[in-house]
């Protein structure tokens, strides 16, 4: 096995990523864990909302930059995966913001 | 395959292709994408229902079972390490390591299907909530099951790859085929991310 052929800084990266993974993978039960004893809270309702809604961020962004290599790769494809996240929630933040207009209400609802 | 050979190849930049990616890597990229907008209209139309439920909607607590669903993404959270550890392995050139971390990424993700198979049986059974018979029971049963879709088509995506692994033609040169899959896999556990919040926490509140 020939060490010296490989860059110090590259074999050391490689062989810190399964500790990383499993540590983010902990952290990643932790937070949901967190989640699931946050909505039982009596605080407020926004307050709650918001939590969960920022935990919910932050496993999302733990999973695309560690597990899907996204901090180590080149910075298009975090472009080319974020135009489309970009899309998906302005349409989602757009259609919730149409549907909870008065006018826009479905008929049906209670 | 020798540590010194392993030390030759960047998995992260591709010199032979215009953007510097690999091809295969860019694709895979694209279609995460183009897939985060099909979910994002799934998820919204299920939010949007919820706000404004028709009358006779049964109430979402009474018909979830969230201890069921805080272990089915406790499970996919396992799976989507073991899915990393298998990249990691065959970037390295360890096939035996590749073969185990695939199998237990395999296992996890069946067993994510069986508790989302039991949930439904439970749903239409004993809850009487079909998808035709309200319209949360639509618009959670479309959202859930093409997400479960994706977990199916994963499963048989790494089974196929498990088993090429066996046929010694697959080596660290190909470790872009596994990266690929894994950005999938891991794609399908980010989308559960948010489905766990969007339509089963918030109900909680």
């Amino acid at each position: 096995m020939n060490q010296a052929a490989v860059p110090s800084s590259e074999h050391a990266l490689e062989e810190s990523k399964f500790e990383l993974f499993v540590r983010v993978a902990m952290l990643l039960a932790v937070i949901t864990g967190m989640e699931i004893v946050t909505v039982y809270l009596p605080f407020a309702h926004s307050l709650l909302v918001t939590a969960l809604v920022i935990s919910s961020a932050v496993k999302f962004l733990f999973v695309i930059f560690i597990f899907m290599h996204l901090r180590w790769d080149m910075p298009f494809c975090t472009i080319l995966f974020f135009i489309g996240l970009v899309l998906a929630g302005g349409t989602m933040w757009a259609l919730l913001k149409l549907f909870s207009a008065t006018a826009s209400i479905p008929l049906s609802s209670s | 395959m020798s540590t010194a050979a392993a030390g030759t190849i960047d998995h992260h930049r591709d010199p032979t292709t215009s953007t510097g990616i690999p091809n295969k890597k860019l694709l895979m990229w694209a279609f995460l994408a183009s897939d985060c907008m099909f979910f994002g209209c799934l998820i919204s139309t299920h939010l949007i229902y919820r706000l404004h439920p028709p009358p006779g909607v049964p109430a979402a607590r009474d018909v979830f079972n969230i201890e069921l669903t805080s272990f089915s993404t406790f499970i996919l959270l396992m799976s989507s390490l073991m899915m990393a550890l298998a990249v990691n392995a065959i970037q390295k050139g360890n096939l035996r390591s590749l073969r185990f971390s695939l199998l237990t990424t395999i296992f996890f993700g069946c067993i994510f299907l069986a508790c989302q198979v039991y949930e439904f049986s439970h749903f239409v059974s004993e809850k009487h909530m079909t998808i035709t018979n309200s319209i949360f029971g639509t618009t959670f049963f479309t959202l859930t099951g093409t997400h479960g879709l994706h977990v199916l088509i994963g499963v048989i995506w790494l089974s196929s790859m498990l088993v090429y692994s066996f046929t010694g033609r697959l080596s660290e040169k190909d470790s872009i085929d596994v990266e690929s899959m894994g950005l999938y896999w891991h794609f399908v556990d980010i989308v559960w991310i948010v489905i766990f919040t969007a339509v089963y926490l918030l109900e909680y509140i």
